[in-house]
């Protein structure tokens, strides 16, 4: 699968040309900085004034290679691929060599950072529990009334939340057993098969 | 097992059986179980027709006050013989202390049921289900083959009557630590109902 490139993202990409492959790679560097961070103006007008051309035609550069490499990422294109694709800017090869290995090198954290931006439910973070007897209460004594108290943290956007919950003993076991049904499916044939064959 | 006194004057009224007799005794008692008991009534039927010619102020006192006493020995998990000095103190003859005992026998575990269930807990969680799923892509990034797992825990508020479900996402390693630690506390309770 190669990755299209418009016409105007050919030209950003064109600056690449007029520097030498030490300043690729430091904007190779900057563009995994902010995909990290967030963008950061100021280094544009740094880098405009030491090569001496306009903090504009930085930024599409590194905005240019941030996209090459994003979308290489998400696409998760082969090596080829991305070789193929980078041919048609009609870089040289020291420059071609260079971004693929920007590409490898960088592919697998974009892919994390990219992971984060899907959308998400709460998600599990652990779980804290306690044994209780409730012995009596305002409308009624002598009681024997066992109950398991449960602390649930949960993961949602960063923050983490807590729910306290509680069940009897009846219930406890049947959460077990339907849980462990719910851990052997993955076991089964049908889901082997799915996971083996979607690639 | 503490009555007040308005409850005392209440009993001592339905042992009178100048004031009510022996069928009147009967129903009334009847009627006082059932409205506690028996969710579905709503308005208390103090209109029977064996009932019909006593004052109806006279009628509701009574029906409170053996409500009352009824709920104070469901509440203690009073036995026969502390029922009885209760009644034999409000004036009840032999006759209506056995009737009122065997009535109580017949409804206590049900009274003790509805008692214990009255009382405020943290979401009380009642089922749980799941879904299982692999993850194909997503907008922003493609060929991510995760599987995931969805479980939802369904809760009842005891209070609100309201059912807010807890759900949440999990891989399968932490659906592994979860299951995990509800089987400690599940043998933690079997060690315990051991002791």
């Amino acid at each position: 699968m190669l990755l299209v490139l418009s016409e105007e993202h050919k030209e950003h990409l064109g600056f690449l040309t007029q520097v030498d492959s030490a300043v690729v790679g430091e904007f190779g560097r900057i563009a995994v900085e902010f995909l990290r961070k967030g963008t950061n103006p100021k280094i544009y007008e740094g880098a405009a004034r030491k090569l001496n051309v306009s903090s504009d035609v930085i930024q599409h550069g590194v905005e240019g290679l941030t996209y090459l490499l994003t979308e290489g990422s998400k696409l998760m294109i082969s090596e080829i691929d991305f070789q193929d694709s980078v041919l048609v800017l009609g870089f040289s090869e020291e420059l071609n060599k260079l971004l693929l290995q920007l590409y490898l090198d960088n592919r697998k954290e974009i892919r994390s950072i990219l992971g984060e931006l899907t959308p998400k439910l709460p998600s599990y973070h652990s779980l804290e529990w306690r044994l209780d007897v409730q012995l009596a209460s305002r409308s009624l004594r002598q009681q024997i009334k066992p109950a398991v108290t449960i602390k649930l943290h949960l993961d949602q956007n960063g923050d983490q939340t807590t729910k306290i919950l509680q069940t009897d003993p009846a219930t406890l076991l049947h959460l077990i057993q339907q849980l462990e049904q719910a851990l052997g499916e993955m076991k089964t044939n049908h889901c082997r098969r799915i996971v083996r064959n979607i690639k | 097992m503490e009555l007040s006194e308005y409850v005392q004057s209440g009993l001592q009224i339905l042992a009178d059986s100048g004031c009510f007799s022996p069928s009147a005794y009967a129903v009334l008692l009847q009627t006082a179980f059932q409205s506690l008991l028996n969710a579905q009534v709503d308005r208390v039927a103090l209109d029977h027709p064996v009932l019909k010619h006593i004052d109806p102020t006279v009628l509701k006192h009574c029906h409170a006050a053996a409500a009352a006493c009824i709920l104070e020995a469901g509440k203690h998990k009073a036995d026969k013989s502390a029922i009885s000095t209760c009644l034999e103190d409000c004036k009840f003859d032999r006759e209506r202390i056995e009737q009122f005992c065997t009535e109580y026998q017949k409804n206590k575990d049900t009274l003790e049921l509805i008692l214990g269930s009255i009382g405020r807990c943290p979401l009380h969680v009642t089922d749980v289900s799941w879904r299982l799923e692999y993850q194909i892509k997503t907008n922003q990034l493609h060929k991510t083959y995760r599987p995931a797992y969805l479980v939802t825990l369904n809760v009842e508020n005891s209070d609100s009557r309201s059912h807010p479900d807890v759900s949440f996402s999990c891989t399968m390693e932490q659906l592994q630590d979860l299951v995990g630690k509800l089987k400690d506390a599940a043998k933690s309770l079997e060690r315990a109902s051991q002791m």
